[in-house]
């Protein structure tokens, strides 16, 4: 009995060693180069926000101008590193839920580099002058028919893993990769189409970009990340998830209600007077997904409370969670119509929101997947708990900053604008000071995510620690309390490690 | 649940939202159709057709390529929306020397010309519906207003009156140059050039200032259209 025990975890080492080579240069590839253009976002961040309140800053020329740099910045932070973390942490989870190698790595390469060319020719496209002038959708129109294909040879595998996977239970971090999967070039092609190809009317088409960033954001983004922190929340902690009924509720309550969320940015505008209600509707009502996923998630994490304290993947992926459940409120607390709305529908509140989502929640989740995936797929523990600690602290409190900055200060500055018996330089006035720290803070988060950077490429390049020992926060725990596995039970070693050497 | 249902979940939960907030709207608003105006209540008939004058096209190409969208809105929300209308000058002119009060809400005619309406992003300047009344009749009243306009662009900190604006200044869409000849119609009556230079802006700022002098978007409408029905008696006269 016992010794065919042993076989089965032999045999299930073996395999996810397996897959675990077969995805190294795909996953490697996505994390390096999406830090890399996180780093490139972040410092054009800095740029535009120290333009926001000091416009002669980097005058000179043309591409250095604030309306390029903006665009540019976020546009490098959504498809550069966003969809690549997403790409990465897609493939690697779906190979591994479904225990099944990937045997399309140099296809997904091919198209991996593809992308990036996309997201390069884009921005350059941006910052000389071609933007499209659509938020988030800037990049000429030339980009998009290139991210669409590659997005398509990048992900077909994981769908075709699914559908191939030995019989078994299916669970919830599937469900969320495969919406991701399935919505994203619904709302792609959708917004792109009817954009750049079908000629309609002009304020429908506002009212298709704005629905567009919601979508992007609570339609890809929110599910790939809750699905990843589903895998790593119960992986670490060795828990089980707290509520399986919890946890379809927080699944399908976002498919119900994410899509018809977005056009409140359009409150007032002319077109049909239904959607910008609908869209403040569902954005409060996205409190509901958001938070029982949150719940879940935070009741599966704290079983364990030792683990959390030692495991930098467990700690970024509740940041991560923290990040959603500040996301959650601020979605009621921002789009109220006839109270809140009208403060913030054109103030900073709308960019500290995105941030918050695409940083605070989403951007954290990932750096809780890559240092749990790293060393899995390389091979090698991560080198310096100390750089660990200097990107957690740095990026949560830089992030932090960021996001209730520009809220706060988008209230503020909506407050003024509101205002309408005093002049409007009243309003540019309130805002001044948020505007200001905005630009401190981001210079932190550069700070953290230089050495987040230095610290993957170091590992792609297999540099890190040969040690079976996983690099963790609290030494003084010792490796008894592993929150991957019994010492010498790592799967990054793998069954053909010690004969290997 | 199988992988058939799943998808099928997926599918109808996105896909009914899908129809009803992007495809009905796109095509109801596309087929706009054009307003009739009647003798009785418009005073003239035909069809309602809010004239622009100006390079529309191609200086709402140069405002979206150089992201003048994400600090200046163009809507003037009703007042359930926001509080747009009550000041002095977005909506339109609180008095009009001939006009009176002109004020109006944005409607859907307002952009015609345009592919994208630029909504915009966030105020961290001032609404531009009516920009260009604005610029013709308040800023540089009496004054060439494409010359208020291009030192706007310049440099918005040369207007004493804006030393606060964190407009970023648009160097790069003016050329200086050595004077050969003739100097030119369109130099600048700024921008400190040398004995024998001038500074004359590119194609593309006079586009943009085109375009933004074609901003006025505060003509009577049809009585359909008119959310206050009242002022426009009173202003009818």
């Amino acid at each position: 009995m016992s010794s065919a025990i042993s076989t089965t975890t032999e045999q299930d080492a073996l395999l996810r060693a397996g897959i675990d080579r077969s995805l190294r240069h795909p996953v490697m590839f996505f994390l390096t180069s999406g830090a890399a253009w996180l780093a490139v976002s972040i410092v054009l961040g800095i740029i535009s926000s120290a333009k926001a309140h000091a416009p002669g800053f980097l005058s000179c020329c043309s591409w250095l101008t604030y309306g390029r740099v903006f665009p540019a910045h976020i546009n490098a932070f959504i498809y550069g590193w966003g969809f690549q973390a997403a790409f990465a942490v897609i493939i690697w989870m779906m190979a591994r839920l479904s225990r099944k190698e990937c045997t399309a790595a140099g296809l997904i390469l091919v198209a991996g580099h593809v992308w990036n060319l996309g997201v390069f020719l884009g921005l350059v496209g941006i910052l000389s002058g071609s933007s499209t002038g659509m938020p988030w959708m800037e990049f000429p129109a030339f980009a998009w028919p290139v991210l669409l294909a590659s997005y398509f040879a990048i992900v077909i595998w994981s769908f075709i893993q699914f559908r191939v996977r030995p019989e078994g239970h299916v669970y919830i971090s599937q469900w969320y990769l495969l919406a991701a999967i399935v919505w994203f070039p619904w709302i792609f092609i959708t917004a792109n189409t009817l954009l750049h190809c079908l000629p309609g009317h002009p304020v429908m088409a506002a009212g298709i970009n704005a629905w567009y960033k919601s979508a992007l954001t609570f339609l890809f983004f929110t599910p790939v990340a809750l699905g990843t922190a589903y895998y790593l929340a119960p992986k670490i902690t060795g828990q089980p998830v707290y509520s399986y009924s919890l946890a379809k509720l927080g699944f399908w309550s976002l498919a119900v209600i994410a899509p018809w969320a977005g056009m409140q940015k359009l409150a007032g505008a002319p077109i049909p007077y239904f959607l910008p209600y609908v869209g403040a509707a569902a954005t409060v009502m996205l409190f509901v997904p958001t938070i029982s996923a949150a719940i879940n998630l935070l009741r599966t994490a704290i079983s364990s409370p030792e683990i959390l304290a030692s495991s930098p993947s467990l700690r970024f992926t509740l940041a991560g969670i923290g990040g959603l459940i500040l996301l959650a409120c601020s979605a009621v607390v921002l789009n109220l119509p006839d109270s809140t709305l009208p403060l913030t529908q054109f103030s900073l509140s709308g960019y500290g929101f995105e941030i918050l989502a695409l940083y605070g929640f989403f951007s954290f989740v990932m750096f809780g997947a890559v240092y749990f995936i790293v060393p899995r797929v390389t091979r090698r523990e991560w080198l310096s708990r100390r750089l660990i600690k200097i990107h957690f602290l740095f990026s949560v409190y830089g992030i932090m900053a960021v996001a209730l900055f520009a809220i706060f200060g988008g209230f503020e500055q909506g407050i003024g604008q509101e205002d309408w018996q005093q002049p409007w330089q009243n309003a540019a006035s309130r805002a001044y000071p948020y505007a200001v720290g905005t630009t401190i803070a981001w210079c932190f988060i550069l700070f953290s995510n230089i050495f987040f950077f230095i610290h993957l490429a170091l590992m792609w390049l297999r540099l890190g620690r040969r040690s079976q020992h996983p690099t963790l926060f609290d030494a003084a725990h010792g490796h008894a309390s592993s929150p991957h596995g019994e010492e010498g039970d790592i799967d990054n070693a793998g069954p053909g490690y010690i004969s290997a050497h | 649940m199988s992988f058939r249902t799943f998808i099928l979940g997926l599918s109808a939960s996105f896909g009914v939202a899908w129809l009803a907030v992007i495809v009905v709207p796109f095509i109801t608003m596309r087929n706009l159709a054009p307003i009739q105006l009647s003798e009785a209540t418009d005073g003239t008939t035909g069809i309602f057709f809010p004239k622009r004058t100006g390079r529309v096209a191609d200086g709402a190409r140069v405002y979206a390529e150089n992201g003048c969208y994400l600090c200046h809105t163009q809507v003037v929300r009703p007042t359930y929306a926001g509080n747009d209308l009550y000041r002095p000058d977005w909506g339109g002119l609180k008095a009009d020397p001939d006009r009176g009060d002109t004020r109006r809400e944005t409607n859907a005619y307002d952009f015609f010309g345009e592919k994208f309406a630029q909504i915009g992003v966030s105020r961290m300047g001032p609404d531009l519906s009516n920009l260009g009344r604005r610029v013709e009749s308040n800023y540089a009243a009496g004054k060439d207003p494409s010359i208020w306009l291009f030192t706007h662009l310049y440099n918005p900190r040369l207007d004493p009156q804006l030393w606060q604006s964190t407009c970023p200044p648009h160097h790069f869409m003016f050329t200086k140059r050595k004077i050969t000849g003739n100097p030119s119609e369109d130099a600048m009556p700024f921008g400190n050039a040398d004995e024998g230079t001038e500074l004359v802006p590119t194609p593309e700022a006079k586009a943009l200032v085109s375009y933004l002098l074609s901003l006025k978007k505060d003509q009577a409408v049809p009585a359909v259209l008119n959310f206050s029905p009242a002022k426009a008696k009173g202003s009818a006269k």
